[in-house]
């Protein structure tokens, strides 16, 4: 099987081989349309893996699955050695603060401020924090993602990069294990795009985080990847370095690349 | 099989929002109760409405009281008004005026926010974020608005009485005691009690059909608009719906 | 977080006001039906208690001082009504009160009154039992009203009758616009008079002769030899007799008629009818006065006559001479 090949090819890469996530044979479907079937994917820790896919190819059902947004009609998916579906309400919430997801839409909770939605998910995973200590963590990331001066604005007051930048900070409040991204550069000039891609990259060195980046850009997926897995018909069709897959003779590959 | 499509639609619906109701009732007892979150849902819900309740109470007291003026002075029972205002505010008039205004205002912010906050995935960034939205979002709103529009309502009553007071005082004269007693000598607590346990079933309706429009909105603002709107047409028709059931019960219960 | 702290007061602000003025609107209404507040109950029976129902208000002397609390049927007779009395005015209520249904107002609702009587009694303890009074009820007034109101119909009625045939009555009203009748009237009174006056005169001077004749003397020897004489006078003497008859008579009508114009006038009864009807009244009443008229006419004539006649002028002029000396 080529996924196999390739998964063997890649595993003398420097990062370990410990994985977080672990899918196999993945199914799920909407009505009479089957988006996800039976897809398998790994995620190693401390690499960045990019899903590549085509706008409604299920990519964003993946990751949603992943966090457990959706529940999968069949398979496993196992993150940081946890079945999710066998979580209770608790302890799902428990692993949730492992896992940071961006939204493709940012979702920030625009009738709050700034710090409001950074404190957000600090309110239940981190409970016994003093007043100061949620503080300097709030500025702490803020300044990460380079936006410390807009604390106390609005998130309609803010552009769409910037918007994402504080997105990001609030998947990253938590120091997750893991980041979910949804599209992070989709609806962005390119040269925001470009930005976010590489404090996507910065983040990832900073906080040593292992991260699912859902994508179709391609310059993104350049600067981001460490690994690209291709999904296509609702399997995970092949995985490599960039480079590996650019240079694929795979006709289906190709038309990503072009 | 097409022509049963918009029946099987209702039904579809209707189950959905009994589905919507009975995970209300599950959440609303379960712990980890968003009291904070309640207590501003009330100030938006409740305080926020009472200009726009109170205008529409105090005009329609003084209305009701200007319209009715001539069909008693016809009768030459023109001192039995502040008993015949009283008793259509406070028994009907009142609820029904404030829960519809409170359903216009209500319940279609809330079909607009939550429908919006679906469609930007605010609700799916809330369950990320380790917090149930729908206990939440949907939780608090119902609750603050089963709780505030009797509130609202009792405020309106008043009000509309003194407007009716002041309409009592364009053609004659009396003093706010003595209107304020015969409104009292009037009313039993047949007339207030089931128009106020009336108004938490209407404020529930409300809350929890500006909610289910909201949290179950489809994609895109096109989506949002529809729950708004859809949200504010069927609470206002449940509103009489349940207008016309609470008149029964009482009437079955002998509190007439 | 300071904002917070201000809209919670606003928040509780408003939440209390409502609370509140709910609390106290249900304590003022309470107070009303005496569910609040110090009370103690009496009883009333009555055997119709003309659809009072509880919650009713009761009223001691006018006072509102309680409601009606349960009404409960004893037998087929006898209905009691429990009431809630204001405790306050317990000291005021004694054991010869009486108690009766009453209306508040025409339209109203049905109210118990509770009336003190003036002879001295003790108070009434609680859950005692008061005397009742059946009052006039509205339902039998209305009866009594409704009755009268049917007299009064037909009254009406007759009335709108009478004088509708008032107004179309010729003969009534060509009484009333003739204007000859009074002086006729008038005149003929004052012929009677005068008929009358010489009656009595006539009367003296046959009063005189009889005198004579008892006495025998004077012209009265020559009367008794003279059989012409004495059948002239006999047959004068008849016909004064009947004239004065026939004016006593007409004196006797006109009074009566004048009477009952009179009665029917202002009582609009009895003779007025045929009056009314008959057309031909007038004219014979005008008739009737002209008789009377010539009656007392042909009786002055008579009167003259009698002056002139030989037996009895030396009478008339004596007579003429006293009244001359008189004078």
């Amino acid at each position: 099987m080529m996924t196999e090949n390739i998964h063997t090819n890649t595993t003398n890469e420097p990062s370990t081989i410990d994985p977080v996530i672990v899918i196999k044979d993945l199914k799920k479907g909407f009505g009479d349309r089957v988006v996800l079937n039976g897809f398998s994917i790994e995620l190693r820790r401390g690499e960045s893996l990019v899903v590549l896919g085509k706008s409604g190819s299920g990519k964003s059902v993946l990751i949603k699955c992943i966090i457990g947004l959706m529940l999968p009609d069949s398979g496993t998916i196992e993150v940081l050695g946890k079945n999710i579906e066998s979580l209770d309400h608790k302890h799902m919430d428990e692993l949730r603060s492992h896992i940071g997801f961006l939204f493709q839409s940012n979702a920030l909770y625009d009738s709050m401020t700034i710090r409001e939605n950074l404190q957000f998910p600090m309110r239940r995973h981190l409970g016994r924090l003093t007043r100061q200590e949620v503080n300097s963590r709030i500025m702490e990331t803020l300044t990460n993602v380079g936006l410390a001066n807009t604390v106390d604005m609005l998130p309609s007051e803010l552009s769409g990069g910037m918007q994402k930048r504080v997105a990001l900070a609030r998947a990253l409040i938590l120091n997750p294990q893991i980041i979910l991204y949804d599209e992070p550069t989709t609806g962005l000039d390119p040269i925001t795009a470009r930005e976010i891609s590489k404090l996507i990259t910065d983040i990832q060195h900073k906080y040593s985080t292992s991260s699912i980046i859902i994508s179709h850009d391609m310059n993104c997926v350049k600067q981001t990847a460490d690994r690209v897995a291709l999904l296509l018909n609702g399997v995970c069709y092949a995985i490599g370095t960039y480079n590996e897959l650019l240079h694929s003779d795979d006709e289906n590959i190709k038309q990503f690349f072009e | 099989m097409k022509l049963f499509a918009p029946i099987r639609s209702f039904l579809s619906e209707t189950g959905s929002v009994a589905r919507f109701v009975s995970r209300y009732f599950q959440e609303i007892f379960q712990p980890r109760y968003e009291v904070r979150q309640f207590i501003r849902q009330c100030f938006t819900i409740g305080y926020k409405s009472l200009p726009l309740i109170g205008i529409t109470g105090f005009i329609m007291g003084l209305v009701l009281t200007m319209q009715l003026r001539p069909t008693l002075l016809s009768y030459g029972v023109v001192s039995k008004l502040p008993v015949m205002v009283s008793l259509a505010i406070v028994r009907e008039i009142g609820p029904v005026i404030s829960a519809l205004i409170f359903a216009g205002k209500i319940s279609s912010s809330m079909g607009a926010e939550l429908g919006s906050m679906k469609v930007t995935e605010q609700i799916d960034a809330m369950e990320v974020s380790g917090t149930n939205p729908f206990k939440y979002l949907v939780v608090t709103r119902v609750l603050a608005a089963t709780l505030m529009l009797p509130v609202l309502t009792v405020l309106s009553d008043a009000i509309g009485l003194y407007g009716s007071y002041l309409g009592v005082n364009i053609k004659d004269h009396t003093s706010l005691g003595l209107f304020f007693f015969e409104v009292f000598n009037t009313l039993h607590f047949g007339d207030v009690l089931p128009a106020t346990i009336k108004t938490f079933f209407f404020g529930f309706a409300i809350g929890i059909i500006g909610c289910y429009k909201g949290y179950n909105s489809s994609k895109g603002t096109e989506g949002v608009g529809r729950a708004a709107n859809s949200a504010v047409v069927i609470s206002s028709v449940v509103v009489f719906i349940i207008d016309l059931l609470a008149v029964q019960i009482t009437d079955v219960l002998g509190l007439n | 977080m300071a904002k917070d702290t201000i809209n919670n007061v606003k928040l509780g602000l408003f939440i209390s006001s409502a609370v509140a003025i709910l609390i106290i609107s249900l304590y003022l209404i309470g107070r009303n039906q005496n569910f609040f507040g110090s009370n103690f109950y009496l009883r009333a029976r009555f055997s119709n208690i003309n659809g009072l129902i509880a919650g009713n208000n009761v009223r001691f002397s006018g006072i509102q001082v309680g409601t009606v609390d349960k009404i409960r049927v004893i037998d087929d007779t006898t209905v009691e009504v429990t009431l809630i009395i204001d405790k306050s005015m317990k000291p005021y209520i004694h054991k010869n009160s009486t108690a009766a249904i009453g209306n508040d107002g025409l339209m109203g609702n049905k109210v118990i009154n509770i009336t003190p009587n003036k002879i001295a009694s003790p108070v009434i303890e609680e859950d005692g039992l008061l005397f009742t009074r059946k009052a006039p009820y509205t339902d039998e007034m209305i009866e009594k009203l409704s009755s009268t109101n049917n007299n009064v119909e037909v009254l009406s009625f007759k009335l709108v009758n009478t004088v509708d045939q008032l107004n179309n009555s010729k003969a009534l009203w060509s009484i009333l616009n003739d204007t000859t009748i009074p002086v006729n009237l008038k005149l003929s009174i004052n012929n009677i008079k005068e008929a009358s006056i010489k009656i009595n005169e006539l009367m003296d001077v046959i009063h005189e002769i009889a005198k004579d004749l008892h006495e025998g003397r004077g012209t009265a020897g020559m009367l008794l030899k003279d059989e012409k004489a004495a059948t002239d006078i006999k047959q004068a003497i008849a016909n004064i007799d009947k004239a004065s008859q026939e004016s006593v008579t007409a004196i006797a009508a006109i009074d009566s008629v004048v009477q009952q114009l009179h009665e029917d006038m202002f009582y609009g009864k009895g003779a007025v009818h045929t009056l009314l009807r008959d057309t031909q009244f007038v004219s014979r009443l005008n008739h009737s006065m002209d008789n009377i008229e010539k009656g007392t006419a042909a009786f002055s004539e008579d009167m003259e006559a009698l002056k002139h006649n030989a037996l009895t002028r030396g009478y008339f002029k004596k007579q003429a001479k006293k009244t001359k000396s008189v004078k």
